[in-house]
C-alpha cells in the first residue's frame, strides 16, 4: 500500500492541529496556562482506508476527533477534506461538510436523547437536510436501523429500550443517515461488553466495504486496532510520535512509546514469553509538558538531546513517521 | 444486557415469535400520538388523578359559582358579623357580615388565575432566558446572569410590589407581577440543566448532524430539562397565590370588596383568636389547591418522561 498510495490524494489533510483548553483560576478566573490536549498534530487519510488514533486516556486522540469535526474550536492549523477548508468553512459549505463528515460516540448511553424515539432522532436530521421528510423519512429510517443489524420496529423505542450493543447499532445507524463518507469513530467499542465489541467492529466493516468508508478511528485498544486499521498513529501528550503502516507499525515500531505499548498487547497463549516493557512514572501534565521530546521522562533510552529538543515527525524510506531522536538522530 | 443484544442479532436472522409479537405489541404506540399517550400514562397514575379531579372540581365550583353561592359575596351585613358556621352561612361569615363560602367561590376564581398564569408568564419568560443563557455561555451568559442576580437580589414579594408600583394596582397587574418575579426562578433553573445537558453527547451529535442552535435548544436540550421546571412550577403556583395575597394584604392587589383568597385570608388574621373559620377556610383551599398541583405535576413529570411510562 505505501508506494502507490501516497500518490492517491488524501480526503483528509490535517496540519499542524492545536487546542489549548485554558486553566482558569482565582476569583476573576483570569487564564493562567492551557491545557495542550492538541499541540501540532499532522497527518493525511486516504480514501477508504482506516485511520486508527492510539494513545492513552488524556492523549488528545479524542479532542482531535472532535477537533476535526469543529465540534470544539481549534487553536490553529488546518483540517482540509477533499481540499476544502473545513475550519474556516461556514453557512452552506459548512453544512454540506456536515453531511460529508460523521461522528460514532463512545457512550451509546449518552449518545442518544433520551427524550426521543430513534425514528424521530434519525429522521429529524433527514428533514433539516432536506433529504427526506414523512413517509419517505421513515422508509429510510427503517433501512438505516435494518442495514445495522436492527429491526424496522426499532424506529418506535426510545433509547432506554434497548441494550448498550443495540444503542450503538443506534448510534451507527444515525451516522449513517446523511451518506457521510468519513467518520469519526471516537472509541466506538470501549464502552460495551466484550462479547458485543466484535459485532460492533463487524459491522463497521461491513458498512466500510458496503459504503467505501473512511474511518478515523480512536482506540485504545490495539488488539482491535490491528484487526481495524490499515493506518496507525500513536499520539503521546498532544503529540504524534508514529505514524506507520499497520503491518510495518506491528512489526517493527520505531518510537519507544509504542514498543511499550505493544508489549503490553495481552497474549492469549500463556506459554508465549515475551518481553513486556513497563514504564516508570505517570504522563507528565499535559498543562506543563516537559521541555524537548514530550516522552523523555519515562523513556528507558533517554538521551541528554531529548531533554532539550524536541524531536520532528520524519519519515522513513519506507514511509514510517517517528518523532524520535533515536530513529532520527540531530546532526 | 449481553443476552439480549445477541438475542436481537438472532432476531435480525430468524425473527423469533417473542420478537414478533414484541412487534405487535408496538404498533399501537405509532398511531397514538405523543400527547395522547402521556395522557394515558398521566390518567394511570392514580394519584394524578386524584390532582386532577382536584383541579378540576376548583375550576368547575369557579366557573359555576353564581350557581353554587347562597349568598351575595359582595353585600355586608353588621348585624350578623363572625359569625361561626351554621345552617345559614356554611363556611360562617366575616368581619362586614359577608358569607364566606360565596367570597371564597368567586376568589377561587381569581386566585386560580392569578396561579396559573404568573406560573406561565414565569416559564415563557425565564426558560427562554435561562436555556440560551446557559447553551450560548459567555459574555452573554455572564450579563444574562449578572442581571439576574439583581433581580435575586430583591425579595420575590418585593419585586412584585416594585412591579405593581410601576403598572398600577390591580389583578390582572398582580399576575403580571408575580409572574415577573419567577422568572428570574427560572431562569437560574434552566441555566443549571442547560449547562448540564449541553456536554452530552447527543447534542455534541446534533451539532455533527448540523441542526441549527434553536433546534437544538427546543428539541434536544429543552425536552431534558422538563422535570425539574415542572416541580417547580407546581410550588410556583402556591407562592404566586400567597404573594398576590400579600399584595394584596398591602393593598396593592385585589382592591377591597373584591374576594380573592389572599386577601380574605389575611384579613382574618385580625381575628384568628375568635373567628378562625376565615383563616382556616381560605388555608385549606389555597393547601388543596397546591397539593393538586403538585400531584399532577408529579405525575406530569413521570408521564413525560419516556424511561417511566
Amino acid at each position: 500500500m505505501t508506494a502507490t498510495a501516497s500518490l492517491v490524494k488524501p480526503i483528509l489533510q490535517v496540519q499542524e492541529l492545536k487546542k489549548y483548553f485554558p486553566i482558569r483560576t482565582g476569583v476573576l478566573s483570569r487564564v493562567s496556562g492551557h491545557v495542550k490536549a492538541v499541540d501540532g498534530v499532522s497527518f493525511d487519510i486516504r480514501p477508504g482506508e482506516t485511520f486508527a488514533l492510539v494513545g492513552e486516556s488524556g492523549c488528545g486522540k479524542s479532542t482531535t476527533g472532535r477537533t476535526i469535526l469543529r465540534l470544539t474550536g481549534a487553536n490553529g492549523g488546518t483540517v482540509y477534506y477533499n481540499g476544502e477548508d473545513v475550519l474556516a468553512a461556514t453557512g452552506d459549505r459548512m453544512r454540506h461538510l456536515r453531511k460529508a463528515m460523521q461522528i460514532v460516540f463512545q457512550d451509546p448511553y449518552s449518545a442518544l436523547n433520551p427524550r426521543m424515539t430513534v425514528g424521530s432522532a434519525i429522521s429529524e436530521i433527514l428533514h433539516v437536510h432536506g433529504i427526506a421528510s414523512g413517509n419517505q423519512a421513515r422508509d429510510r429510517v427503517e433501512e438505516l436501523l435494518v442495514r445495522c443489524g436492527l429491526e424496522a420496529y426499532h424506529s418506535w423505542r426510545y433509547p432506554h429500550e434497548f441494550s448498550g450493543g443495540q444503542r450503538q447499532r443506534v448510534v451507527i445507524a444515525r451516522a449513517l443517515a446523511l451518506d457521510p463518507q468519513f467518520i469519526v469513530a471516537d472509541e466506538p467499542i470501549s464502552a460495551l461488553d466484550v462479547s458485543i465489541q466484535s459485532q460492533i467492529i463487524n459491522l463497521l466493516e461491513e458498512l466500510q466495504d458496503a459504503y467505501q468508508l473512511t474511518y478515523l478511528f480512536i482506540s485504545h485498544d490495539l488488539s482491535v486496532v490491528r484487526h481495524m486499521a490499515d493506518r496507525v498513529g500513536v499520539m503521546y501528550l498532544g503529540k504524534l510520535v508514529e505514524v506507520a503502516d499497520k503491518k510495518e507499525f506491528y512489526r517493527k515500531p520505531l518510537h519507544p512509546y509504542s514498543q511499550a505499548l505493544l508489549s503490553a498487547i495481552p497474549v492469549s497463549d500463556p506459554s508465549i514469553k515475551k518481553k513486556r516493557i513497563i514504564l516508570q512514572g505517570d504522563v507528565p501534565s499535559p498543562a506543563n509538558p516537559p521541555p524537548g521530546c514530550p516522552f523523555h521522562t519515562r523513556c528507558p533510552y533517554v538521551m541528554d538531546v531529548c531533554r532539550n529538543v524536541v524531536p520532528e515527525l520524519k519519515t522513513n524510506p519506507a514511509g514510517h513517521q517517528a518523532a524520535c531522536h533515536l530513529v532520527n538522530p540531530v546532526s | 444486557m449481553q443476552a439480549d443484544d445477541r438475542d436481537s442479532v438472532a432476531a435480525t436472522l430468524h425473527p423469533p415469535a417473542a420478537d414478533a409479537a414484541a412487534a405487535t405489541a408496538l404498533t399501537p404506540r405509532k398511531k397514538t400520538s405523543e400527547l395522547h399517550e402521556v395522557f394515558r400514562h398521566l390518567l394511570r397514575n392514580r394519584a394524578a388523578v386524584v390532582g386532577l379531579i382536584i383541579i378540576g372540581g376548583f375550576v368547575f365550583v369557579s366557573v359555576f359559582a353564581p350557581l353554587f353561592s347562597t349568598h351575595d359575596p359582595l353585600r355586608t351585613n353588621l348585624g350578623n358579623r363572625l359569625q361561626p358556621p351554621n345552617r345559614e352561612h356554611l363556611l360562617g361569615t366575616d368581619e362586614l357580615g359577608r358569607d364566606l363560602f360565596s367570597r371564597m367561590l368567586y376568589g377561587g376564581r381569581i386566585s386560580l388565575n392569578i396561579g396559573v398564569i404568573s406560573v406561565l408568564i414565569g416559564v415563557l419568560v425565564g426558560v427562554p432566558i435561562g436555556a440560551i443563557s446557559g447553551y450560548f455561555g459567555g459574555k452573554l451568559d455572564i450579563l444574562t446572569q449578572r442581571f439576574i442576580d439583581i433581580m435575586i437580589a430583591f425579595p420575590g414579594i418585593l419585586l412584585a410590589i416594585v412591579v405593581v408600583t410601576v403598572l398600577g394596582v390591580g389583578v390582572e397587574n398582580v399576575m403580571i407581577a408575580t409572574g415577573v418575579a419567577s422568572i428570574p426562578i427560572y431562569a437560574r433553573l434552566v441555566r443549571g440543566s442547560v449547562l448540564a445537558i449541553k456536554e452530552q453527547s447527543y447534542v455534541a451529535a446534533a451539532h455533527a448532524a448540523g441542526l441549527g442552535h434553536l433546534r437544538i435548544i427546543f428539541r434536544q436540550i429543552l425536552p431534558n430539562c422538563l422535570a425539574p421546571i415542572i416541580v417547580q412550577s407546581t410550588f410556583q403556583i402556591a407562592t404566586s397565590i400567597l404573594w398576590a395575597a400579600g399584595l394584596g394584604f398591602l393593598g396593592l392587589g385585589a382592591q377591597a370588596p373584591t374576594p380573592e383568597w389572599g386577601a380574605i385570608l389575611s384579613n382574618g388574621r385580625a381575628y384568628i383568636r375568635t373567628a378562625h373559620h376565615l383563616t382556616t377556610y381560605p388555608g385549606l383551599a389555597i393547601l388543596l389547591m397546591v397539593l393538586g398541583f403538585n400531584l399532577v405535576g408529579d405525575g406530569l413529570r413521570d408521564a413525560l418522561d419516556p424511561k417511566t411510562r
